[in-house]
């Protein structure tokens, strides 16, 4: 193939060009066409093929790309006296309200601003001295300077009608919405519409503080289904004095009549009388936080509800700074805190048993997103994942996914405007920034992936819940304010974790077996034995993976020993079949040195997995009391056992070259000329004497090893599962020995015949033409082998899937399972979201996927290319 | 070369040759290691072949007495050794646990496949064989394989046909056998019935309902059109019941006719269970089979196996719809990658101009040959299901959304995708068929007046069509084996309709399929229980691989037929 001339063309043209008379003109048009035709479809067919890389960029790029603003508008609100206490909106952001600190309710068009409806809420007092929102803002808690605390609801009824079913009379308002009255009407495909309208519910107010102490401070919780809801409140008044009060409301269905039981109870007196900034109470009210204004921490564990205990005391702030503002995250794990030096921070509790407190949790702070300058006065939580906005005192606005860290949105400030409330939809698709002269803007976005950068995918995160920052995979939602985590290194970690292994299986025996077959039998033996390995190549790997998992798993479970001790088992039985085979008369050596011979190495290994099937429990008490597995859990024994096996081929080998060099002089080596026997006798002493020095040293090793500490359980073996890295390597090693050993041997065959002719020719024997002159030449192609094997290896899926167990784990025990790139997309792709986080988050797996095999193969065909070129000058 | 590479012969020069010189025991260690991978082979073919051909061989039915006096039946799976916990080793008599210790602790044990899943709630039973107190081969036990709840295993106690009861010994098998055969051609009669004929109701009626709704989609609801085709689509739907209904009469009919041929079973626990006659796929007393009998219930049911649908969640019944879903996607990938594999090869190697550019393509598509498949999968789910898909969807068949046709995985995608994935494979094999055509030819040709397009089609073109059909077959034996990019577009447990059938426009391309592969995967990990799948996935496994096997040994027969000086290897 390397003949080909670049002036073929043209030499055809001058042809044609002279019997041009001659020449049908439909063949000529024939040929112009085939000419188009093979061109242009062959570029077309080379373009598509490469296109898969750029279609996978552009599918996984969106999740990088931070927030977009879809639409905005901006109108001014005649706003009655007072501050605004809070504001929020419907899902679908059609109505928006404002609860003003007068008790009075302002709603209003989201996007158009027209005032809907303006009214006071039933509310006992106008003196409104703490107010606390439900993450959702749908439960309110007002709190009273008389001591009382007055719950309220505020819900979206909505309705879907066709379009007869509206009133006539209907004022529009954009070009979806139409109002009557206070309700509104907005155009959904399909003709039809939506009807929505706001429905307020004020409770009856409740006596909390009996000295009629004014709330200060108040957290509002609700949790359950709506038939047996519990609300829970904590209060802080003038006095200092905090109460947790519970609300479990039950709903009789048949009877239709609710129930209520109220509970309190008190916390424990806070030591310092510092002002208090707020107060924070988690979803459970298992926990209460009373935060001052200095920063500090007061966090009561609240499990027990009528003993809440005062678990620890911890600033949040640098000394010196004012709290600015503080909250919960979707959830109430994260708290969110800021402070007047630009502090704006997340803080966990976690499990820390060494710090000390009542209850073996702390806090600690997890992450910063602080920018300087920039005082943080306020932040809104998303009800959806872990966003949240933050208005700052010079009046601009952002908004930040908290695990991510990705800034998604900015709003920047408007001169001399104040912010007086932000609020974050509850689809988190739109935001209403309100300042205090005011002015409304309503910005519509869209982030389809908050929760992805860079970082978070291949960079250790501090998920909440965990102690420290971890790669984790975790791709199924348990509940709604669960978080997916979605670092791909466990699975990166995993693919080269299976191909590690299975290429530390299957390299040894494909090249071994290659060299021998190219060197070692003749081209009969080799023309049948080739091809049957190559059939092998193409055995479906989805067979291969069945057979390991439901076959094999089982076996290597049962016999875990033995198996072990073939490794050791089959090199001894093979030296021991080649010093018997020197024993043989010559004339049966050279007459059987083909099929017989091989067919001999067969029967040797085969008695070899014999002896060890039939020793392992025998060895399993000898080394690990019996039990291996209870060994590998660390139940008992000592690190000896396995530490030994691993040293004694070490230790043989170090030996064997120690005795020989050290002793090449004053060993007299039985000369040539000496009955074959004897020579043979005196080499099987020989090695007898090597093998028991290297048990001996090989033991003294592992007993020195381990008193230094060194255990190998924990590291490269720990804990068995059944569907282990083990099986993995074996099933793989099928796939994978096939390719490695064909292409290995093509190499090995292409070094020129002239190299073994005047190898031999200078005397040397076959053993060391083969390992001196044949295998430095192909060694080049033979790497490149290797390393197509093992592309193939990080991306085989069948086998993966049905035997790695797919946990997304970063061990290297290879007795333990592993969760690959590759059979995450095959097991969790079909599931997935067309669009979603997951989904791109998959293709970005696939391409990791097709960059990896991309690089490993490129390398691999250089190489090719290289040892090509160099067999060629040869 | 082969004179050079026989070894000295005489053996004056092995005297004189020193031992680590002849390297022996390395030489063991080569040869042992590919000794090893073949014995890997071997073991693993003669695994499969020989799971795969015994599987529907009818054994015998062990009758067990245990240690507790309870007893069960079952066919012999298989023994194994193992190391029982010691909770089990406590209830071990004497005697046993002595054997058991002097034995490292490892005792033997036997599975059993008891059936009757719907009494036991299980169908295979692991029996110790230290808890084995008697074991017998009774002469009257019966081998039942039924439609539902898998095999039964257990005596006849009361047999009635059509209301008679007093059937005498003597006739009783023969009667049973006829009366089977009728009863089953009933019940396929019944299946004839609910699933053709009352599909074809369904179908045209889902037809009238999506011709009402692209009236509804192109004219509105208020319009005269619509109003008209309402009425039609009223009127049809109603004649469509009535048949629909007398078929229904007529299945019923047979069902009652089905209900008075009945047996009284009797497991070995001694509770009964009445099943009909109809339910019943295939029975036979299995320790009175004579070796014919066995051979006929065998190749009865490979016969069901090869043709009939799958029963049972897959793991029971035949596997004809995978067949077919695997032959067509195969053909479908050839009909696909042959013209554009060969066309990009013809321009790589005939037309571009060799140099910088084409030899970065070619290590490109050398190494896309080497993408794992599941990226394919990916690309083909993202881009042919949901982008290509979903835009034909809007385009053409708006009234069935937001039910997807083409913007899912199917036939098509499926096809297509692994077309992607082997077309390398083609490319490369018909490259390197092109190149080992000698340029003489070419020239020769040109020489003699013939056009480019003329040589390439006439001279070129068949000289390389063993090397170019070589790949092909390849390609086709890789995307037949292919399951892990099938389950991102297309492949499922079980497709209700096969993709060809007598409706317009009869080839349904969008239609999801099933796969022999996706079979193993499945039955092997995704039922109820891997044991009960698994002589499945053993037959199935030695289906596949002997297609896989046959399309390569092909494959390899043309190559070796080829001229040897053609021939290119990876060097």
């Amino acid at each position: 193939m390397n003949h080909i001339s670049d002036n073929t063309p043209s030499s055809g043209q001058a042809t044609v060009r002279k019997t041009e008379q001659k020449v049908r003109k439909s063949v000529i048009i024939i040929d112009r066409i085939a000419d188009r035709v093979i061109t242009i479809g062959g570029i077309l067919v080379i373009i598509a093929v490469l296109g898969i890389l750029i279609y996978l960029v552009k599918e996984t790029l969106p999740l990088f790309q931070a927030g977009e603003i879809t639409s905005s508008s901006e109108y001014q609100q005649e706003l009655p006296e007072g501050g605004i206490i809070s504001a929020g909106m419907d899902e679908y952001k059609t109505i928006s309200y404002l609860i003003l600190d007068d008790g009075s309710l302002y709603l209003f068009h989201t996007r158009t601003g027209t005032l809907i409806e303006q009214y006071k809420m039933d509310l006992v007092s106008s003196a409104i001295k703490s107010f606390s929102a439900t993450i959702d803002r749908q439960h309110f808690a007002f709190g009273f300077e008389d001591g009382t605390v007055q719950l309220a609801e505020i819900t979206f009824p909505y309705e879907i009608l066709t379009s007869d079913q509206v009133p006539e009379n209907i004022i529009t308002l954009d070009d979806v919405d139409s109002r009557a009255g206070n309700v509104i009407y907005t155009k959904i495909p399909d003709g039809q519409f939506r009807k929505i309208s706001l429905n307020l519910s004020v409770d009856q107010p409740i006596k909390v503080s009996e000295s009629d102490e004014s709330i200060i401070a108040i957290d509002y919780r609700v949790s359950g289904e709506a038939e047996r809801k519990t609300k829970a409140f904590v209060t802080v008044d003038k006095s200092g004095k905090a109460k947790l009060n519970r609300i479990k409301t039950k709903f009789n269905l048949l009877t239709g009549q609710k129930k209520q039981t109220i509970q309190n109870s008190e916390l424990p007196t806070l030591e310092n009388k510092s002002r208090i900034h707020s107060v924070l109470m988690t979803d459970r009210a298992d926990m209460v936080l009373i935060v001052t204004e200095d920063g500090r921490a007061y966090r009561y564990e609240t499990s027990d509800f009528a003993a809440p205990i005062l678990a620890e005391v911890s600033p949040l702030l640098a000394p010196g700074t004012k709290m600015t503002s503080l909250g919960f995250l979707n959830g109430s794990q994260s708290i969110v805190v800021s402070g007047s030096n630009a502090a704006l921070d997340i803080f966990f509790v976690i499990n820390d048993k060494k710090r000390g407190t009542a209850d073996g949790k702390a806090l600690v702070k997890s992450r910063s997103y602080g920018i300087p300058d920039a005082v943080v006065s306020d932040f809104t939580p998303s009800t959806r994942g872990k966003s949240f906005a933050v208005r700052y005192e010079d009046g601009s606005a952002s908004v930040i996914h908290a695990t991510s860290q990705k800034r998604l949105l900015e709003f920047k400030a408007r001169e001399d405007k104040k912010l007086a409330e932000i609020v974050l939809s509850p689809r988190f698709d739109g935001l209403l920034t309100i300042y205090e002269d005011g002015l409304i803007r309503f910005t519509e976005f869209s982030v389809p992936h908050p929760e992805t950068t860079f970082f978070t995918l291949f960079k250790k995160v501090w998920y909440e819940g965990y102690e420290e920052p971890t790669y984790t995979w975790q791709s199924s939602a348990a509940t709604d304010d669960y978080e997916q985590k979605l670092s791909l290194i466990p699975l990166i970690f995993g693919s080269i974790k299976a191909a590690l292994y299975s290429l530390l299986f299957a390299v040894p025996i494909a090249i071994l077996g290659a060299i021998y077959t190219s060197e070692f039998v003749d081209y009969r033996f080799r023309n049948t034995i080739k091809p049957a390995m190559e059939m092998m190549a193409s055995l479906p790997s989805v067979v291969l993976g069945f057979v390991a998992a439901l076959v094999l798993a089982p076996i290597v479970e049962t016999w875990i020993t033995a198996v072990l001790a073939a490794f050791v088992a089959i090199p001894l039985a093979l030296l021991i079949g080649s010093f018997l085979w020197q024993l043989l008369p010559q004339h049966l050596m050279i007459r059987w040195q083909n099929a017989q011979k091989l067919g001999l190495m067969f029967v040797v290994v085969m008695i070899a997995l014999v002896v060890t099937r039939l020793i392992g429990p025998w060895l399993e008490d000898l080394l690990f009391e019996g039990n291996f597995k209870a060994w590998l859990n660390r139940d008992f024994g000592t690190a000896e056992p396995f530490i030994f096996l691993v040293l004694l081929p070490i230790v043989f080998m170090a030996v064997a070259t120690l005795v020989g060099w050290l002793f090449k002089n004053y060993l007299s080596k039985p000369s040539p000329d000496s009955p074959r026997l004897y020579i043979y006798g005196f080499d099987a002493l020989y090695w007898l004497v090597i093998a028991g020095l290297s048990i001996f040293f090989a033991y003294e090793l592992a007993v020195l090893f381990s008193f230094f500490g060194i255990d190998a359980r924990g590291g490269v073996i720990d804990t068995y599962v059944q569907r282990n890295t083990l099986v993995v390597g074996f099933a793989m090693g099928f796939a994978v020995i096939p390719i490695i050993y064909t292409i290995a041997e093509d190499a090995l065959h292409a070094v020129p015949d002239h190299l073994r002719a005047a190898s031999l020719g200078c005397g040397a024997t076959q053993w060391q033409t083969a390992i001196y002159v044949i295998l430095p030449a192909a060694v080049s192609g033979v790497f490149s082998a290797i390393m197509v094997g093992m592309g193939r290896a990080v991306g085989e899926t069948m086998i993966v899937v049905m035997a790695a167990g797919n946990t997304p784990l970063m061990d290297w025990n290879i007795f333990n399972g592993l969760r690959a790139l590759s059979a995450t997309i095959a097991v969790e792709l079909p599931e997935a979201v067309k669009d979603g986080t997951l989904y791109r988050v998959l293709f970005l797996s696939g391409l990791v996927l097709f960059a990896m095999t991309f690089i490993i193969n490129t390398v691999a065909e250089i190489v090719r290319l290289r040892f090509r070129k160099k067999t060629m000058q040869l | 070369m082969n004179l050079l590479k026989k070894p000295v012969k005489s053996g004056e020069s092995f005297k004189n040759t020193s031992m680590a010189a002849r390297g022996e025991p390395a030489l063991w260690t080569m040869g042992g290691t590919l000794a090893l991978g073949v014995l890997m082979i071997i073991a693993f073919l003669i695994l499969v072949v020989w799971n795969g051909i015994i599987t529907f061989y009818p054994g015998g039915i062990e009758q067990i007495i245990l240690n507790d006096g309870s007893m069960i039946a079952g066919e012999i799976r298989r023994s194994e050794s193992y190391r029982p916990s010691d909770d089990i080793l406590k209830t071990v008599n004497t005697e046993w646990k002595e054997k058991i210790r002097r034995n490292k602790g490892v005792a033997e044990r036997t599975l059993f496949k008891t059936g009757n899943y719907d009494l036991y709630n299980e169908d295979f039973k692991w029996v110790d064989e230290f808890n084995i107190r008697e074991r017998t081969n009774p002469e009257n036990i019966y081998y039942f394989e039924r439609v539902e709840w898998g095999p039964f295993i257990g005596f006849i106690e009361k047999v009635e046909l059509g209301g008679r009861t007093d059937i005498r010994p003597e006739n009783l098998a023969d009667r049973l056998e006829s009366e089977h055969e009728k009863a089953v051609e009933r019940r396929q009669k019944i299946g004839v019935i609910e699933k053709k004929k009352i599909s074809d109701i369904n179908h045209s009626l889902e037809e009238e309902r999506l011709e009402l709704k692209r009236v509804e989609l192109a004219e509105g609801v208020d319009s005269d059109p619509y109003r008209e085709a309402k009425q039609a689509y009223q009127e049809k739907t109603e004649t469509l019941m009535a048949k629909y209904k007398k078929l229904q009469d007529e299945a019923e009919n047979l069902k009652q006719e089905n209900s008075q041929f009945k047996l009284t079973l009797k497991e070995i626990g001694g509770q009964k269970k009445t099943l009909l006659l109809s339910e019943i796929v295939r029975f036979y007393a299995a320790n009175q089979l004579s070796l014919l009998d066995k051979l006929g219930v065998y190749f009865s049911r490979w016969l069901e196996f090869l043709t009939a649908e799958p029963r049972e969640a897959n793991t029971e019944g035949g596997v004809m719809p995978a067949i077919f879903g695997t032959l067509t996607m195969t053909l479908l990938l050839v009909m696909a990658v042959a013209p554009f594999g060969v066309v990009a090869a013809l321009y790589l190697r005939e037309y571009a101009k060799q140099g910088h550019l084409v030899s970065v393509v070619r290590i490109s598509v050398n190494n896309l040959a080497g993408v794992p498949s599941i990226v394919y999968g990916v690309f083909g789910l993202g881009f042919f299901a949901y982008t290509i898909g979903g835009s034909i969807d809007t385009l053409f068949y708006p009234e069935k959304l937001p039910n997807p046709t083409f913007g899912t995985g199917g036939l098509l995608w499926a096809s297509l995708t692994l077309a992607l994935l082997t077309v390398p494979v083609v490319i490369v094999a018909t490259e390197e068929a092109l190149a080992a055509v000698p340029q003489s030819l070419r020239e020769g040709s040109l020489a003699c007046g013939a056009s480019k397009w003329q040589t390439i089609k006439n001279i070129v073109i068949p000289k390389a069509l063993p090397g170019i059909l070589t790949g092909l077959i390849l390609a086709m034996a890789r995307g037949a084996g292919e399951v892990a990019p099938l389950m991102l577009v297309g492949v499922v447990k079980m497709a209700p309709e096969l993709p060809f059938d007598g409706y317009f426009p009869f080839v349904h391309l969008e239609r999801s399929f099933m796969h022999l592969g996706f079979h193993i995967f499945d039955v092997g990990f995704q039922s109820r229980n891997a044991e009960a799948g698994k002589p499945m996935v053993f037959v199935t496994t030695l289906l596949l691989i002997t297609l896989v096997a046959v399309m390569n040994a092909v494959s390899i027969h043309i190559r070796n037929r080829l001229n040897r000086r053609f021939s290119a290897g990876h060097f």
